[in-house]
């Protein structure tokens, strides 16, 4: 081994001092330089397209690049894929489309997608008959958190709403037959388990400041029967019966006047207020129905078993409606503008976000992995869905909360900045600070100023 | 000419060059482009309007009610926290600068709180206050001095001081160490000849010893003024300023300018406000106290 290396190199050695002189070098070494240069697009345009850049946040890692393989398999298409933390997603994304990187698909949330349509990042989806033929199947609220404009931005990825949770010992312990239909009930019931010492604050609220507020907020608003924003945009959540000032003050007088929600509830996030449910401190909850498996795990709850789901109580002029989220599934501008590169990223939508081999695969693998909801109809009757939902929750009741969420209403361009103005003010008036109205009338005002200035 | 350019000369810049250019890089141009930056109206989810607006930015600043209140909580925060390290340190170091027995191993716990990095200090100090399972509810419980759990980060009466003490406990390390050295400056004939003329201990303490420790006292006015005024961490991982505004301080209003809302040009602004703040407390510092040492 060792004479045929030097024999070798001794070879190479002459090669380079007779016939191989400076020109020769820098010429090969132009045409390796070349071809280097040339083989990524050669790999980008391999057999089935061009390479699809995909970008999600990091959840259920895994199974997306499992989900990729079997694309690039089934499509030949081939898939770059890349994620980042949900924590710094939104800004990360933000940088990566003002900075021109590539991306064809990523995961959107419905709280980005008029921001993001707006500035011209993401594309419609709906010229792709065969992506828009899955709506079908879909939940309605699904479809119009995808849709800005008149436009369809994608298909899901998963979704969830916000549910009314409650310990069934603690029920009966406190002497009820059946958990709060009304959030007057919830009072009266609370009021009882106060008294009979069960709990010091039945009812578990997390109003922190975080990103979750919100869907607490629009949950206790729409099954007041108010709204943020009317269908055109503007703000109704100030009038009395049909806005939010209905909502906030029952929150207030829970707080301060009837103390069945702990005053510390400003500084209570949703993971925290998770935890002292699942510890027992509290008979009631407002948490994201995904949040049912988990409390009713025996090694993750103390209440294992005892946590069960109700209709999200109603105020005097509601239903038992709540607020459902989204995530989607959608396409970068930079896809849309070349045919073939629109192509390929619409299968891998529909891959992901619709059927894959004649099923919804990714999402009930969502499901089963780690309990994320589903925004398709169909797989509530899926037979492996329903065991694994039966096994913590009810699934019927889980259809028909499902089918009473509404999208957020106040998801625009401005959102952001004026979900922290609103946040605070919704804290104001439960710290006494200011009366419901006034907070509320705040948040509004300034709801008026950031559409003016849009 | 020759020995503005002389073969050292030539030699240094040589060797210096690739330095100054990473500064220029990484300093010096991120420094004047914010500037720059500061100057028009600049939204990131807006990248197709970023018309100049002059000094609005600035200007808007001042009718903006948040910007006040958050100018106000800085104060009171800064005001609180220097304070308090002032005074604990000032103790401390007039304790460690004695002989006893354990001194050395009293110096070396004194250093945990200053080792632990800024967002695990935060993080401890999240679960302490806890309302439903902090330590100190937990603690206070068992010993009887409330008969049930207390709300503490949620009590916008208790919140900025809350959070001002969990920066005093990281930051009075520092700051005793930077005291303790000036203590030992003080030569021991200043103390023998203040004896001589009859001193006492309180006398001795007043007349030598504290005006020793005035380059000291300056070195940590002006240091934790600064890092009191910039503070984030804290604020950021306990409250996001809140409950309502009540921990709403100039940095958290930066941030979530300019990261939250992605407005760069205006939170640019609100970070020239907040440096020439600080620089020109330190100036006045130096000026005012300066003169005395």
């Amino acid at each position: 081994m060792a004479a045929d290396k030097d024999n070798g190199d001794q070879e190479m050695s002459g090669l380079l001092k007779s016939n191989f002189g400076r020109r020769d070098f820098l010429r090969t070494s132009a045409a390796a330089g070349a071809v280097a240069l040339a083989a990524p697009a050669r790999i980008g345009f391999a057999q089935g397209g061009p390479t699809i850049n995909m970008q999600t946040w990091s959840a259920a890692v895994d199974t997306v690049q499992s989900h990729v393989n079997a694309f690039t398999e089934a499509t030949g298409i081939p898939v770059n894929y890349g994620n980042a933390p949900w924590a710094q997603y939104r800004e990360s994304m933000v940088t990566k489309f003002v900075g021109g990187a590539p991306l064809d698909m990523m995961w959107v949330s419905d709280a980005w997608l008029p921001e993001w349509a707006e500035a011209g990042w993401i594309s419609p989806v709906d010229e792709f008959d065969f992506l828009m033929a899955y709506n079908a199947e879909a939940e309605d609220f699904c479809t119009n958190s995808m849709t800005y404009n008149g436009r369809q931005y994608g298909l899901t990825y998963y979704t969830d709403f916000m549910a009314f949770l409650y310990d069934e010992s603690k029920i009966k312990e406190a002497g009820f037959d059946a958990p709060p239909a009304t959030w007057e009930e919830v009072v009266e019931q609370s009021l009882v388990m106060k008294e009979k010492g069960i709990s010091d604050y039945p009812m578990m609220l997390a109003m922190a400041q975080e990103s979750w507020l919100i869907e607490f907020m629009s949950a206790l608003v729409f099954s007041h029967g108010g709204r943020f924003v009317d269908d055109d945009g503007m703000a109704v959540m100030q009038e009395k019966d049909k806005g939010a000032v209905e909502a906030l003050q029952w929150v207030v007088d829970a707080v301060n006047t009837h103390g069945i929600v702990s005053p510390a509830c400003v500084e209570t996030g949703e993971l925290s207020g998770l935890k002292a449910f699942a510890s027992g401190n509290h008979a009631f909850a407002m948490v994201a129905k995904y949040r049912l498996r988990m409390l009713n795990d025996p090694e993750q709850s103390q209440i294992a078993g005892n946590v069960k789901q109700a209709m999200m109580p109603k105020g005097p002029n509601g239903d038992h409606n709540t607020v459902g989220w989204m995530r989607f599934h959608g396409m970068a501008s930079q896809a849309a503008q070349d045919k073939a590169r629109a192509e390929s990223t619409a299968k891998l939508i529909e891959w992901f976000g619709g059927k894959a081999n004649g099923a919804y695969t990714f999402q009930k693998f969502l499901f089963l992995d780690i309990g994320a909801g589903f925004g398709v109809k169909p797989l509530f009757d899926d037979p492996e869905i329903r065991a694994a939902y039966d096994a913590y929750g009810n699934v019927d009741m889980i259809q028909a909360q499902q089918a009473l969420a509404m999208k957020k209403d106040v998801v625009t361009p401005w959102f952001g900045e004026w979900n922290e103005t609103n946040g605070s003010a919704w804290q104001s008036a439960i710290l006494g600070n200011t009366d419901a109205a006034t907070a509320v009338m705040k948040s509004a005002e300034f709801w008026d100023e950031l559409k003016q200035d849009y | 000419m020759r020995r503005l350019f002389g073969y050292e000369e030539r030699s240094a810049a040589i060797f210096l060059a690739p330095v100054l250019a990473v500064l220029m890089g990484v300093a010096v141009f991120p420094i004047l482009y914010s500037f720059y930056l500061s100057f028009f109206r600049i939204k990131l989810t807006r990248p197709n309007r970023t018309p100049f607006v002059g000094l609005d930015n600035y200007l808007d600043l001042f009718t903006n009610d948040l910007f006040w209140v958050s100018v106000a909580r800085t104060v009171t925060f800064s005001v609180v926290s220097v304070a308090a390290i002032l005074a604990i340190s000032l103790l401390v170091s007039l304790l460690l600068n004695q002989n006893f027995r354990g001194r050395r191993v009293l110096s070396t716990i004194l250093l945990v709180p200053w080792a632990i990095p800024y967002v695990a200090n935060a993080l401890m100090w999240k679960w302490i206050y806890d309302s439903g399972y902090g330590a100190l509810n937990g603690i206070l419980y068992q010993l009887d001095f409330i008969d049930k759990y207390m709300v503490w980060l949620g009590d916008q009466d208790k919140t900025i001081f809350l959070i001002a003490n969990a920066f005093v406990w990281k930051e009075v390390p520092l700051a005793t160490i930077l005291l303790l050295v000036s203590l030992k400056a003080i030569p021991s004939d200043l103390y023998q000849a203040a004896r001589v003329d009859g001193a006492g201990v309180w006398q001795r303490f007043i007349h030598v010893t504290l005006p020793a420790m005035k380059p000291g006292f300056m070195l940590v006015l002006i240091y934790e003024t600064m890092m009191a005024i910039r503070h984030f961490d804290l604020f950021f991982i306990l409250t996001e300023g809140g409950p309502g505004n009540a921990s709403h301080v100039l940095s958290w209003h930066i941030y979530v300018e300019t990261f939250r809302n992605l407005s760069f040009g205006s939170g640019a602004a609100m970070s020239y406000v907040l440096a020439l703040v600080t620089f020109a407390l330190s100036y006045t510092f130096i000026r005012s106290l300066g003169r005395k040492v």
